[in-house]
């Protein structure tokens, strides 16, 4: 019954947006050129962050540099080749992707559980997986095309369930073992919805029971309440020691930091500094001004996406975008926010920059997406 | 396009995004711009690492600039694992050039992430060998080690330093301050393992050299006395020869000798004075001896062990205290004329004894002396005599000429540990404690301090402070501190002073001392054959104290020798001793020979 409806709304939008298509070329160069440098700083910094240590351990300065690289590379191309393609292809499989990855995250919680309890890895041969990563891309598409389906009747609570059902059992599932990638990928479905809806109040109404919820979920679960403790006084706990030394690190940059490459938190004071901790490395080598150019650079790169979402030629991209969107905002939020000890710790990679081969291999394909929506913008017209 | 409500909640999605990056960003500049002080220091004395530079220590220089203790460079060899390029290579030269266990210098290399010593104290030249071969991660830096020319050259004032260079017996510790260097610093940043990160800005601190010290010992004169003194232990087979040689009108210390010495270069090794005796004729034991001592050094504990090493370091001429015997008479002939209750031509009676109370005191010449001077008296050394004069001076004013000249407290001289005098509580002193007092008995005083007194009752009356340390330099050789001695003048009268050389040239002149003579000049001096406790071993210690030019005294002298086997007579064995050192040194530190026609005098 579902599967009947969604194409006779497909129809039409697809030949709309070939009309388009035809009619102008544009591609979103800056928005490109944003991603592109953020990609290639971000190897800067794992280089300067990792080539102490990788020596150290491994014999090779480059070696986390040439990983990250391959797989950014590939990205890469994989991005430009999303970008090329029509977006609403991805209508057609984005149940079926949906299937898959549920699939995926109930193996991965198997698997991991028979090993050590805290595997979030697949090895797919010799490449390792993270699942969790690809449901961000899953849920993107699912979510987006499942709501401009039901978007003329979304403001009924019960459709608005059903469309969010899917995406909150993937959230859940990822929840399990990493909390706030399950939060973020909870805040793109609630975006992604709360954007389609014409309601507001309702969304408050569950943004407040969700805080509630959350608050009992915290009280009740210890070792998440030490967790708490250990962010208002990290300096009393052994387990603040990581917040204590990217505070150091944050704190000795200074207005203009130390100079590329200079950090001394990065070796070995900060554990694994290439990887969630990195922002506190760019603080230190590149300092206050450094860390505003990366912040202003994410903040352009909001802002063009939301840009595209406005003047996407349908509801369909838009929520794409927004999607896409509210993942790099909410990560670098996060992000930022656990390295400046501004909330709880928690492990979030900032996107683009720190190292992480799915993670940037999945951030690529989203901003293809993003870029194949403004592809279709109607530039002759509106502008 | 999306309806205009999404649009206009996209619109606000988006500015709540920027909002919370904005907040973020305020936080930020809270952390790196107002707290950026206290990170920074909190991350700095984390990733500091202070590593000290020694400071050279002060050279010590004899009066006339001649090292007796200077600094050898030494070099303390490691390794740096992260540098190390060819560790097989760096592990066979290693095991080659430093003669080290291959698998232990292996354990080392392989150490991952750490700053690991091979070999301190590594002489210059093995390092320089190390340095040609050029080795990455292997670190050479240089030390200071303490070094002493002359190896067993006045150990026992001189004395040693230990592993940080620091004083431990001797000059070394009591001139610890002066020779002290401070030292330096360097300052490097470490990674979390506290390995040093290379290139990185480093502070230095320079250390500042230590003062170098100027003592009055004649490194030349110290020889000649150590020579004459080992002659002598051999010759007797004593248990220890000591001599010290000193200028009465200053105090300045020429030569102290305590044979056997000990080899400050090594320190801990023991010295036994039996290995002395080898060579010497009288020896016939030796290979036996050799073998029961080396094995009595094996079975010793660690606690009899250092009491060896503490009895070996000791100083006898300040740390020990014995019976001066008939030496003290000086002391006692003074108090009688300062007191004035004998004059030079006095006359006594020496039936050889002296009933004092319930006590027969024999004096050492058995027949006794007959009718004599006091001046004979002193010539003799005639205990009657003696015990009379000491009765007609009276406890009290003996105790007080004591005190004149310093036997109550200790002579102040610039080493460590001097022993106090061991005396009969005035009060407590009867008519045969007074008796034996006068002859030098029932009572212990160190050498030194007789010395010092002796020094007081023939230079006019000053009590001098015996010392070494005469000034220090900085290490350009400009003066620095200069070091200034308490003098007590008029200890004594004058007239007292002259009577008193005279009566002691006669001694040397005519009396018992005339083995003390010095062909050419004019010598003073005293014996003394004093017997160890408990009486009737045969141990003695035979002393002989004297001076020249007995007139006006420029050198002062005493010697012991501690425990001669056979002939023990003071006069005999020592004074022939003090005489040859004189024949070499007077002509040595320029006093002119008094007169040229010995003929005579070199006949005895």
């Amino acid at each position: 019954m579902a599967n009947r409806r969604p194409r006779e709304v497909e129809r039409p939008t697809r030949k709309r947006s070939n009309k388009t298509k035809k009619k102008s070329d544009f591609f979103d160069y800056s928005l490109l050129f944003i991603v592109l440098f953020l990609v290639a700083f971000g190897l800067v910094m794992v280089y300067s962050t990792s080539s102490y240590t990788a020596e150290l351990k491994t014999g090779s300065s480059a070696y986390y540099l040439k990983r990250q690289g391959l797989f950014a590379v590939m990205g890469i191309a994989a991005m430009l080749g999303v970008s090329k393609m029509d977006y609403h292809w991805w209508k057609r499989v984005s149940l079926l992707m949906m299937y898959a990855i549920i699939a995926l995250l109930i193996l991965v919680l198997i698997v991991g559980k028979a090993s050590n309890g805290s595997v979030r890895w697949i090895q797919l041969g010799p490449v390792q997986f993270q699942p969790s990563e690809a449901a961000k891309v899953v849920i993107v598409l699912y979510t987006a095309h499942v709501a401009t389906i039901r978007a003329a009747r979304i403001g009924d609570l019960k459709i608005l369930f059903r469309v969010v059902a899917f995406p909150m059992a993937v959230v859940a599932l990822i929840a399990v073992e990493n909390l706030s990638t399950g939060i973020i990928c909870a805040a793109m479905v609630a975006i992604i919805v709360f954007v389609t809806s014409p309601k507001i109040k309702q969304f408050f109404a569950m943004g407040g029971i969700l805080v509630g919820f959350m608050t009992i979920f915290l009280l009740t679960q210890s070792y998440r309440m030490d967790r708490i403790k250990i962010w208002l006084h990290p300096e009393k706990y052994e387990k603040g020691y990581q917040t204590m030394q990217a505070l150091y690190a944050i704190g000795s940059g200074g207005i203009f930091g130390k100079g590329l490459g200079q950090s001394i938190q990065k070796l070995g004071f900060i554990p694994e500094s290439h990887n969630d901790m990195i922002f506190s490395v760019i603080c230190e080598e590149l300092g206050l001004f450094g860390a505003a150019c990366v912040i202003g650079l994410f903040i352009i790169l909001v802002w063009r996406c939301v840009m595209i979402a406005m003047s996407a030629p349908d509801l369909y991209g838009a929520l794409i975008v927004v999607g896409v969107t509210t993942h790099i905002a909410v990560q670098v939020l996060i992000n930022v926010a656990v390295v400046t000890n501004t909330i709880p710790p928690t492990g979030v990679p900032l996107p683009f920059i720190s190292y992480g081969g799915t993670a940037i291999f999945g951030l690529l394909i989203e901003m293809g997406l993003v870029l194949s929506v403004a592809r279709q913008i109607r530039v002759t017209k509106e502008y | 396009m999306p309806k205009t409500f999404t649009r206009k909640k996209i619109f606000v999605v988006a500015l709540v995004i920027i909002a919370a990056f904005v907040g973020l960003f305020a936080r930020l500049s809270y952390l790196m711009l107002v707290r950026s002080d206290y990170y920074y220091q909190k991350a700095q004395a984390l990733h500091e690492r202070e590593r000290s530079i020694k400071a050279k220590r002060g050279v010590i220089y004899d009066r006339n600039g001649v090292e007796m203790a200077g600094n050898k460079p030494v070099c303390s060899v490691s390794v740096i694992h992260s540098q190390v390029t060819n560790e097989d290579e760096v592990v066979k030269q290693l095991c080659r050039v430093l003669n080290l266990d291959e698998e232990w210098v292996r354990k080392k290399v392989t150490t991952r992430s750490m700053r690991e010593k091979i070999k301190s104290n590594v002489e210059k030249e093995t390092a320089d060998q190390l340095r040609e071969l050029g080795l990455d991660g292997v670190m050479i830096d240089e030390d200071y080690k303490r070094y002493y020319p002359y190896n067993t050259l006045a150990s026992k004032v001189l004395g040693f330093t230990g592993a940080d260079n620091q004083g431990i017996v001797g000059l070394e510790v009591a001139y610890e301050d002066v020779l002290e260097g401070t030292p330096g610093s360097i300052l490097t940043l470490t990674d979390a393992n506290g390995v040093e990160i290379p290139n990185e800005a480093e502070g230095r601190v320079e250390p500042i050299a230590g003062k170098n010290l100027y003592i009055s010992i004649d490194v030349n004169i110290q020889k000649y006395a150590e020579q004459a003194a080992t002659k002598v232990l051999k010759a007797k087979q004593a248990k220890r020869v000591s001599v010290i040689l000193m200028n009465p009108q200053n105090g300045e210390i020429y030569a102290m000798v305590n044979v056997p010495e000990y080899n400050l270069n090594e320190p801990y090794t023991l010295v036994s004075v039996e290995d002395l005796y080898v060579g010497s004729t009288e020896e016939t034991q030796e290979n036996t001896d050799e073998k029961t001592d080396e094995t009595k050094q094996q079975n010793m504990t660690e606690q009899e062990k250092q009491d060896a090493l503490n009895g070996m370091w000791r100083n006898f001429c300040i740390n020990d205290t014995y019976e001066p015997g008939s030496t003290f008479k000086i002391v006692t002939a003074t108090a009688a004329l300062e007191e004035g209750v004998v004059r030079v031509d006095d006359t006594f009676s020496c039936p050889g004894f002296r009933i004092v109370e319930d006590r027969r005191i024999r004096c050492h010449k058995v027949g006794g002396h007959g009718a004599e001077t006091f001046r004979q008296g002193i010539m003799n050394s005639c205990n009657p005599v003696f015990i009379d004069v000491g009765a007609r001076v009276g406890v009290d004013n003996m105790y007080k000429n004591y005190r004149k000249l310093g036997l109550f407290e200790k002579t102040g001289i610039d080493l460590p540990g001097e022993a106090s005098s061991i005396m009969h509580k005035q009060e407590d002193v009867g008519a045969v404690e007074l008796a034996t007092m006068s002859f030098g008995q029932s009572f212990q005083i160190t050498p030194l301090q007789l010395l010092r007194a002796a020094s007081a009752v023939v230079n006019g009356g000053t009590l001098v402070t015996p010392h070494f340390g005469m000034y220090a330099t900085d290490e350009d050789g400009k003066k620095v501190d200069t070091f200034a001695y308490e003098e007590k003048a008029n200890a004594i009268q004058k007239s007292t002073s002259d009577t008193m050389k005279e009566l002691l040239e006669a001694v040397v002149a005519e009396g018992s001392g005339s083995k003390g003579q010095v062909a050419g000049y004019r010598v003073g001096g005293k014996t003394a054959t004093s017997e160890k406790f408990p009486r009737g071993n045969g141990k003695y210690i035979s002393s002989f104290l004297g001076f020249v030019p007995a007139n006006n005294p420029q050198i002062i002298g005493i010697i012991m020798i501690d425990e001669p086997v056979g002939i023990y007579y003071g006069g005999t064995i020592a004074a022939p001793v003090m005489s040859e050192m004189y024949q070499n040194i007077l002509p040595y530190i320029g006093i002119e020979a008094d007169y040229t026609d010995t003929g005579e005098k070199t006949k005895e």
